[in-house]
C-alpha cells in the first residue's frame, strides 16, 4: 500500500480483487453432505465439536450439490455410485473442488486386487485437487487436506487469467 | 428337536423332496480337519425346496417360523453344480435347520421361496445376481447389488474381473 499511503482517509484498506476474492472462497469451502464408507465416520468427526471443520469456514455441509463448492469423496467409490458421483460433479457449480479421501477414494485401496466393482482411484471420473492418505485418515489428516486445498486456492488467479475450467 | 429328530420328523411326514441328510466333509481326510463348520443339513430337490420348506414353516412338530439365510455356493470351478443353502429356524421349538439343494449350472433354476417367507426376496435377488440362479416366480427379480447392466455372475469361481465398465478402466 506504498504508493496510495496517505491518498484515502482512514478505515479504507485497499487490495487485490484476486487476492480479495480468493481470501473469501478459501474461507468459506462449503462441502456437500457425501459420506460413502467408514472414512465418512472421520468425516462426521472432522465436523463435530472436537475437531470442528468451522473453524475453515468449510463446516456448512450442503445436501445438494448446487449449494457446494467442495466434494470430498470419503470412502470406496464402486462403479455403480460412479456415475452417480459424476453426476453429482457435474451439478456443482463452478468453482468446485474434489478432496479424495483416504486410500480407496485415491487408489482402490485394500479392493485394488479383488474388488471388482471398485473403482481404482475416484480421479478416473472426477479431477481431483487433494488426496489424503491413510485408512481412514485421521481427522487431522482431513484438516490439513483443507488447508492444502486452501493454499491451492489462494494461490489461483481469478481475474488476471481465466479461472481453470471443468 | 436335535437334527437327527428334525430328519426323522421330515421323513414320517413325507417331506417333498426329501433326499437324505449329510454334514460337511473333511476337508483334509488325514486330520479329519471339517473346516470352519460341521453342521449336518438335510439334501433336497431344488425343484422342491418352495414345497420343502412350506412344510418345515407349517407342520406343528417343527415351526420353522423364521428364514434366517438363503445363500448359494459355488463348489469349485470344475465343479457341475450349485449350492443352493437354506437356514431356518424355530423361534417356539428353539432348534435349527440346514437344507441344501443342489442343482447343476447348466440349468440353475429352482422355484422361489418367497410365496413361504416373504423375507427371502432379497436373498434371492443375491443369489441370482451373484451366482446366475433363477427363481421361478420371483415377485421382484432385479439385481439388488450390482448395476442392472453388470455382465457375469461375480461369486462364480470362474467369473472374470470385467475390464471396464461405462467407459471407466477396471485395471
Amino acid at each position: 500500500m506504498g504508493l496510495l499511503e496517505e491518498a484515502f482517509e482512514e478505515n479504507v484498506l485497499t487490495t487485490k480483487v484476486d487476492w480479495l476474492l480468493n481470501w473469501a472462497r478459501l474461507n468459506s469451502i462449503w462441502p456437500m453432505t457425501f459420506g460413502l464408507a467408514c472414512c465418512a465416520i472421520e468425516m462426521m468427526a472432522v465436523g463435530a465439536a472436537h475437531h470442528d471443520i468451522d473453524r475453515f469456514g468449510a463446516g456448512a455441509f450442503r445436501a445438494t450439490p448446487r449449494q457446494a463448492d467442495l466434494m470430498i469423496v470419503a470412502g470406496t467409490v464402486n462403479f455403480k455410485m460412479g456415475d452417480r458421483i459424476k453426476r453429482l460433479y457435474d451439478q456443482m457449480p463452478e468453482p468446485k473442488y474434489v478432496i479424495a479421501m483416504g486410500a480407496c477414494a485415491t487408489g482402490g485401496g485394500p479392493y485394488y486386487k479383488y474388488g471388482y466393482t471398485v473403482m481404482k482411484g475416484v480421479d478416473r471420473i472426477v479431477p481431483v485437487d487433494v488426496y489424503i492418505a491413510g485408512c481412514p485418515p485421521r481427522p487431522e489428516a482431513l484438516l490439513e487436506g483443507l488447508m492444502k486445498l486452501q493454499d491451492k486456492i489462494r494461490r489461483s488467479p481469478v481475474i488476471r487469467k481465466p479461472a481453470r475450467t471443468a | 428337536m436335535d437334527f437327527q429328530a428334525i430328519h426323522d420328523r421330515l421323513q414320517s411326514i413325507g417331506a417333498p423332496g426329501l433326499t437324505g441328510s449329510d454334514e460337511p466333509r473333511p476337508a483334509n481326510k488325514e486330520t479329519k480337519d471339517k473346516g470352519r463348520g460341521g453342521t449336518p443339513f438335510v439334501l433336497v430337490e431344488p425343484a422342491k425346496l418352495s414345497d420343502f420348506v412350506r412344510v418345515c414353516r407349517d407342520d406343528a412338530d417343527l415351526q420353522m417360523d423364521l428364514m434366517i439365510d438363503i445363500t448359494a455356493s459355488d463348489p469349485a470351478v470344475d465343479s457341475e453344480d450349485l449350492w443352493v443353502l437354506v437356514q431356518l429356524l424355530s423361534t417356539t421349538k428353539r432348534h435349527r435347520l440346514m437344507i441344501k439343494a443342489i442343482l447343476p449350472k447348466a440349468n440353475a433354476s429352482l422355484p422361489t421361496c418367497v410365496p413361504v417367507y416373504r423375507a427371502a426376496q432379497w436373498n434371492e435377488r443375491e443369489c441370482a445376481e451373484m451366482f446366475g440362479i433363477t427363481f421361478e416366480g420371483h415377485p421382484d427379480p432385479r439385481n439388488i447389488l450390482l448395476p442392472d447392466d453388470w455382465i457375469g455372475h461375480p461369486m462364480r469361481k470362474d467369473y472374470e474381473f470385467p475390464k471396464e465398465y461405462h467407459g471407466v478402466s477396471c485395471e
